[in-house]
């Protein structure tokens, strides 16, 4: 992985890596909102800038691809680097949270 | 029935923007359109309460996402210098950032940078290359010449002198200000 996207990308905002993870299934961006809005019980809601800019950008950084278009919506999709990028921050959140839980 | 408005804001005031155009629809003034640099024009319809929010994408950007905006409930209202106007009745909001654009900080400040990089530099560098050069040498030259055009023309360039410092310090501290507040 090109260094440049590690430092860009890890660690990651909490609205990148729920995106970067909703789209292991193709998605548009309301859905994604949607899913994570169940996801965090209303939590987290993902505007529709923010959302637009991050899909926005990390297509340009490949880290996900257009995958189709339904009813003038743009789906996209992870892809492999996008994949290296989520399993990476996956391992750093589980050493994150692994370590919380030691008694000091 | 429609109704004109002029109304001048800088390129740091879309927060009062945003809140004089909810106020003018809770009067019963629906935006129709903007009209450059200050101009804008209503319908006059049944007073509602109306949630209006403004985003700066640079004017050379790639933007179709009016689709995407949509199913968020915004109603695109038009653009004006990079300027996108959205609009949503307050009463479909439900929580705090459905009646916001952006909903993380990164993606606050990384509009707030948008507007320094394309706007505000652009000013400055007007300023510094254009007017202050062009004022100095009229200034010198109606001195000399003792002309009333020369006069006049340097008086031209001492007011946008005085327009452009205030416009520089005004937005600098205001977007210096939004920015402190978010981080």
């Amino acid at each position: 992985m090109d260094s440049k996207i590690e430092k860009i990308y890890v660690p990651m905002t909490e609205t990148g890596f729920y995106i970067l993870f909703c789209l292991q299934t193709p998605q548009h961006g309301y859905g994604i909102t949607q899913k994570v809005k169940e996801m965090t019980e209303g939590e987290i809601v993902i505007s529709a800038g923010t959302m637009y800019g991050t899909l926005t950008k990390m297509a340009k950084d490949g880290l996900i691809h257009f995958y189709s278009e339904e009813d003038k919506r743009k789906l996209y999709q992870i892809s492999d680097l996008g994949r290296e990028v989520l399993e990476l921050e996956i391992k750093r959140i589980a050493r994150l949270y692994k370590n919380s839980q030691i008694k000091l | 029935m429609k109704k004109k408005f002029f109304r001048f804001f800088t390129i740091a005031d879309w927060l009062e923007e945003e809140t004089w155009l909810r106020e003018q629809s809770k009067k019963g003034f629906k935006l129709c359109k903007m009209n450059p640099p200050a101009g804008y024009v209503f319908e006059k319809v049944e007073p509602e309460d109306v949630i209006y929010k403004l985003e700066y994408r640079n004017a050379t950007a790639e933007f179709d996402c009016n689709q995407m905006y949509k199913d968020y409930g915004w109603e695109y209202c038009g653009t004006c210098f990079g300027w996108n106007y959205y609009r949503k009745p307050a009463s479909q909001i439900n929580s705090e950032n459905e009646a916001e654009l952006y909903s993380d900080k990164e993606s606050k400040i990384a509009m707030l940078d948008r507007i320094i990089k394309t706007r505000l530099l652009p000013l400055l560098c007007l300023f510094f290359c254009c007017v202050i050069p062009n004022m100095t040498k009229l200034i010198r030259l109606s001195s000399r010449t003792a002309m009333l055009s020369d006069y006049i023309l340097s008086g031209i360039f001492i007011a946008l002198f005085i327009i452009y410092v205030y416009l520089i310090l005004h937005c600098s501290s205001k977007l210096r200000k939004i920015k402190k507040d978010l981080e």
